[in-house]
């Protein structure tokens, strides 16, 4: 916890040194101690802001997490649609996903549906390729083992090649987080009026620089509010893997 | 891949092209929901004299801002191999700053940069220059130590060690930062363009779902899609090349 604090401590004392040091133009950086007050005297809407969006991420990644697996699974049993569908997944992800936020968005409508979905995409591609690796770099001479003892394909799937790529799944996760977060965020642009997203577009349109750094300050919130509810679930579940 | 597979790849892209086609015709689906592909392809095509240029902004702004990038991001990771303390200290803190995700601080780039392409290019400098960091760092301090030590044995000074060892095991670490940076410079361009510009396949975008023109939104992505395709080639064709004992 310490551990995760410190480097973000650090980043604030920095930024207030270089803004008090060096004279900083608040144009630019306004001061860490205004962009705080400013959270303070609107606390209500940042909260807002951050319930909203993290609803949102969270909503998407947690069904891109689940669906991202089972459908790694899914693919390891049947090899064939993996052989058809697998190549499509991976040219999509050298297509700038995040442009079909614009038509989920027309899809759906400001809902809040319709983040979550644009999350929900965004991760859900690098957890199946990241669930797939883990199964495929599984030993064939445990799955021979197991085999050996009767276990059927589902007991070979439950208690060995899941749990072998669990570490992997959870990097995929971590590396999801910010991107279902930047997906919310991106849904929120087109139309929305509550949500990070908005507040950002609001100030950018507005030229308000501090309430600016405010919401950016409120996206990392989000963030690191995603990427520790993974920490914490990776060191529940894979508690057999030393600390990084 | 053997063969096979490939074939199955093919067929995979094939039947979903065309059921994708069958389904809009054979329901009738609004184009609010889905156009047909072939709709898709003829919108390119008649929207091309609106399309090119933006595709070529975009295009501009992606590749300068990428090239500004991965030359900081090696360069500064090879600054930081060479002061251990010091990567101590900012690494941490780079990767904070790291998660915080684009779309958060795009708007703070448009109002310092204004909505020409400088902008755009500073964003994509700045992740391009991030990944490819975070990448060649690790590959340039995952070294193997005997090696380092039989080097050093030899009296191998530090720049040495870096020149003559650190940076071609590093190589296939730079170059997986390289080539994940291509879609991420595509999408970042994208997102920016988003928020405001003058000209570019985001901006494109944004406007057509303000005006509901379904086809010019699908029209742009598919454009969008082929210059990160061709970009994530190219960079993976070179890679193959510089990297050819992986």
């Amino acid at each position: 916890m310490l551990r995760a604090a410190l480097p973000i401590l650090l980043l604030f004392a920095l930024w207030e040194a270089a803004v008090v040091g060096l004279a900083i133009d608040p144009f630019y950086l306004p001061s860490i101690r205004v962009v705080a007050a400013a959270m303070q005297a609107q606390s209500g809407s940042y909260l807002d802001a951050y319930l909203v969006t993290l609803a949102e991420a969270a909503l998407g990644f947690a069904m891109g997490g689940l669906v991202g697996v089972a459908s790694a699974l899914l693919f390891t049993r049947l090899p064939m649609v993996k052989d058809m569908v697998l190549p499509i997944f991976i040219v999509s992800q050298t297509v700038p996903v995040i442009a079909f936020g614009a038509i989920v968005v027309l899809w759906f409508g400001n809902t809040l549906m319709a983040k979550a979905a644009i999350a929900f995409y965004l991760t859900f591609f690098p957890v199946t390729i990241n669930t797939l690796a883990g199964i495929a770099a599984v030993d064939a001479r445990q799955v021979a083992l197991l085999r050996s003892f009767g276990a059927g394909p589902g007991a070979v799937m439950r208690k060995l090649l899941l749990p072998a790529a669990l570490p992997r799944i959870f990097t995929a996760l971590r590396l999801s987080a910010s991107l279902a977060l930047a997906g919310a965020i991106v849904g929120e642009w087109f139309g929305a009026s509550r949500g990070v997203g908005a507040m950002l577009l609001a100030a950018m349109f507005n030229e308000q620089i501090v309430s600016l750094w405010a919401s950016i300050l409120v996206a990392a919130a989000v963030g690191g509010t995603l990427f520790a509810a993974v920490a914490l679930a990776e060191r529940a579940m894979v508690f057999w893997r030393e600390e990084l | 891949m053997n063969r096979a597979a490939i074939l199955r790849g093919i067929l995979g892209a094939a039947l979903l092209i065309g059921a994708w086609e069958f389904c809009v015709r054979f329901f009738a689906l609004p184009q609010w929901i889905l156009p047909p592909p072939s709709g898709i392809l003829a919108t390119s095509w008649s929207a091309r004299a609106a399309l090119l240029p933006a595709a070529a902004m975009t295009a501009y702004e992606a590749l300068s801002g990428y090239a500004i990038g991965a030359v900081l991001g090696v360069g500064l990771a090879m600054l930081l191999a060479l002061a251990a303390p010091l990567r101590a200290v900012l690494l941490p803190m780079v990767v904070a700053v790291n998660s915080i995700p684009v779309a958060a601080y795009a708007p703070l780039a448009l109002l310092w940069f204004g909505t020409g392409a400088l902008s755009k290019i500073i964003m994509v400098a700045f992740i391009v220059g991030f990944t490819v960091f975070l990448n060649a760092l690790d590959g340039l301090t995952r070294v193997d130590p005997a090696a380092i030590a039989l080097l050093r044995s030899f009296g191998a000074g530090r720049l040495r060690l870096l020149w003559t060892l650190r940076l071609p095991a590093s190589l296939p670490s730079i170059a997986t930062g390289l080539r994940i940076s291509t879609v991420r410079a595509m999408i970042v361009t994208l997102v920016t363009e988003m928020l405001g510009s003058q000209l570019g396949l985001g901006w494109t975008i944004f406007q057509a779902v303000l005006l509901i023109d379904f086809l010019q939104v699908w029209a742009a992505i598919l454009v969008a899609s082929i210059i990160s395709l061709v970009f994530f080639g190219v960079v993976s064709a070179i890679e193959r090349r510089v990297v050819f004992w992986r």
